[in-house]
């Protein structure tokens, strides 16, 4: 019980013209990454909207949600944060692997040993039958200590090439804050992209958001740009 | 009648004088007990499961030390440091240790916190240096934390030490296999209860997990109210090391009704149980898990609970099978050996039990009759089963 339950509070009401669908989906996106990179904080600023002022370490999984709406649907956002600590993760993260749609793995772009942990993380998606043919992102975390980087984009983007993953590098903290950098990405953005993409599972196609839907995420930041659909797109090498 | 400080308004006048008054006859029933020679640990456990529990910190002080058979001259050895460049556990102690502000009390000031912060890692690290067969998991420091608080740097370094090496023990393996077959005692448990949120729950296929930070730290990481933290730990001191797994389960059917109303969804139902409440009826919660226990014995559950998973041999089951002269470790150890052994030969080789001296089961005896008394169970045949897990633990002198 890291935090009070931000999933209580989903985006707001739905006023949308269009009828509603009978049934709301419910994509299932699974966090994962080093302990301490920040997958608690990431998640919970997607779901409740803000930097959690006191997270605490993760035991077994947790799990948040959010309503949003895309293209004039509305989709529930189940993320499941899981431990980082290598010892959980046989015994007892296994279970939530099941029926996942897309994995977000995270590193601290502060710390070049949780970065080193990829190719790890990835084989246990594997192993999990969740190899490139479901939709992963990968999540340079903590932007915003700027004077303590680690890893940097040219690396980060080399790897992420080389997994056939779209990169983004965002703070969970202050995304916005003059130490990020011009094109760091918003955490819903990001989030909101992977959505995006299971909707459609093809290439991108954002469009803004109509008035009156208050509380659903409204898209902004680069995500429109080519990297995310081109690198989804079109990896011959996976 | 834990509740300390009551407001009056709420209670009738006399009914406070009753609390009052039992709380005095309490207290000196411990003192009298602790005064007595030897002490009369038996006692001090029926004082700890019974409503209330121990009542102060500073009574806790005493007989904490006593229900873990902690000698004293191990309080008054000087707690050594632990060098922390290179230390294999440091990073992950200090980051969880860092995110733990929540377990200080809310008017407490930074430096204060932060020196206490310093101790919980010193000690973490010390009872790990000490100990290599143990491995530090997150939620440990939920547990530390709690006897530091209470006990203090050295107390709290003796309390632990001997906590990991007993009722902690399956969760500091290097893998998290044996917590795992611990938690599968949770099901069983609830079904025989209430079948019906048994199957509910089989049915979203919930799992268990939602339990975990609620086994390894004794509810340490889940309850706001430190109050009612220490009561949980005078409990499962004073009883056998599954007793949480049977508070778990009388949580989950405490809510039976929530529940049963909820979508019966993996992620649904996961979400409403490890949300706990915070106004748990915690004193009538603890009477039911031990009746529970006493009803359905861990014993008795074993077998269901290996089903629920490959692994044939539990370590409780060998706990029962142990001497009393045998430290869990070795236990374990032997186990390990069995459980190889048996993948061999793919036959489970039979241990034959060790008959016990007669002294440690009268001791055991006498504490079991206080957890008895204290639950208004007293089926003879219901004791003996419920006397089999004392004396494995080593704790009674
Ligand atoms: N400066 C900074 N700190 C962060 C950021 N995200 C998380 N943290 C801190 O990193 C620590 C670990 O975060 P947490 O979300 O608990 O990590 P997890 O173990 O991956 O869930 C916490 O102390 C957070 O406050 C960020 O974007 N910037
Ligand atoms: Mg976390």
């Amino acid at each position: 019980m890291a935090e009070r339950d931000p999933s209580a509070q989903f985006g707001g009401p739905f006023t949308n013209s269009t009828i509603p669908p009978p049934r709301t989906r419910i994509f299932k996106i699974i966090v994962i990454g080093d302990s301490g990179v920040g997958k608690t904080c990431l998640t919970y600023r997607f779901c409740a909207g803000k930097f959690p002022e006191k997270t605490e370490a993760t035991i077994g999984v947790d799990f948040r949600e959010k309503l949003v709406e895309i293209d004039g649907e509305s989709i529930k956002i189940q993320l499941w944060d899981t431990a980082g600590q290598e010892r959980f993760r046989k015994s007892m993260v296994q279970h939530y692997y099941r029926n996942v749609h897309a994995v977000v793995f995270i590193y601290d772009v502060t710390n070049h040993a949780s970065f080193r942990s990829l190719p790890a993380w990835i084989e246990e998606c594997k192993q999990h039958a969740l190899g490139s043919e479901v939709p992963r992102i990968l999540v340079g975390n903590k932007c915003d200590l700027q004077d303590s980087v680690q890893v940097g984009t040219d690396e980060a983007q080399h790897f992420a090439d080389a997994h056939c993953m779209p990169l983004f590098e965002t703070s969970a903290k202050s995304p916005n804050s003059p130490g990020t950098h011009h094109n760091s990405d918003h955490v819903e953005a990001i989030f909101m992209t992977v959505a995006h993409k299971l909707k459609s599972q093809k290439p991108l196609v954002l469009s803004q958001l109509p008035k009156g839907s208050e509380g659903t995420t409204a898209l902004t930041g680069r995500i429109e740009g080519d990297n995310t659909a081109a690198t989804w797109g079109s990896c011959g090498s996976c | 009648m834990e509740k300390p400080r009551r407001d009056g308004a709420s209670s009738p006048r006399n009914g406070r004088q009753d609390g009052d008054t039992r709380r005095k006859r309490k207290t000196a029933d411990i003192s009298q007990a602790l005064s007595a020679n030897p002490v009369d640990v038996a006692t001090l456990r029926r004082m700890a499961i019974s409503e209330g529990g121990l009542l102060t910190d500073e009574i806790r002080c005493q007989v904490w030390p006593r229900l873990l058979n902690v000698a004293p001259h191990l309080l008054d050895q000087d707690p050594e440091t632990v060098e922390r460049e290179n230390n294999k556990d440091y990073n992950q102690v200090l980051l969880d240790v860092q995110r733990s502000l929540r377990r200080f009390p809310p008017g407490m000031p930074d430096e204060q916190r932060e020196g206490l912060q310093e101790e919980l890692i010193d000690i973490i690290l010390r009872v790990l240096k000490r100990n290599p067969q143990l491995h530090y998991y997150q939620g440990y420091h939920d547990i530390v934390v709690t006897f530091l608080l209470v006990v203090g740097e050295r107390m709290a370094t003796a309390l632990v030490e001997k906590l990991s090496t007993h009722h902690l023990r399956d969760f500091m393996d290097p893998t998290m296999d044996n917590t795992k077959h611990i938690l599968n005692y949770l099901m069983p448990i609830i079904e025989r209860v209430n079948p019906e949120v048994h199957d509910f729950m089989q049915q979203a296929e919930v799992g268990t997990v939602f339990a975990l930070s609620w086994l390894i730290t004794w509810f340490g990481h889940v309850l706001s109210d430190f109050r009612h933290v220490v009561r949980l730990y005078d409990f499962f001191l004073a009883c056998h090391p599954l007793m949480p797994i049977y508070f778990a389960a009388v949580i989950v059917l405490h809510r039976e009704e929530e529940v049963l109303e909820c979508e019966c969804d993996m992620a649904m139902v996961h979400h409403l149980l490890s949300q706990i409440p915070q106004d748990l009826p915690y004193e009538t919660l603890i009477s039911r898990a031990g009746d529970l226990f006493v009803q359905f014995p861990p014993s008795e559950l074993a077998r269901e609970a290996a089903a629920h998973e490959s692994m044939a041999a539990s370590t409780f089951k060998d706990f029962e099978l142990a001497s009393t002269q045998q430290r869990p470790d070795s236990v374990l150890r032997r186990r390990r050996r069995q459980k190889q052994a048996a993948l061999e030969s793919s036959t489970v080789s039979p241990v034959g039990a060790v008959s016990q001296p007669s002294t440690a089961r009268r001791f055991m005896r006498l504490a079991v009759m206080g957890l008895t008394v204290a639950l208004g169970a007293a089926a003879l045949a219901v004791v003996n089963t419920a006397l089999e897990w004392a004396p494995k633990l080593d704790l009674f002198p």
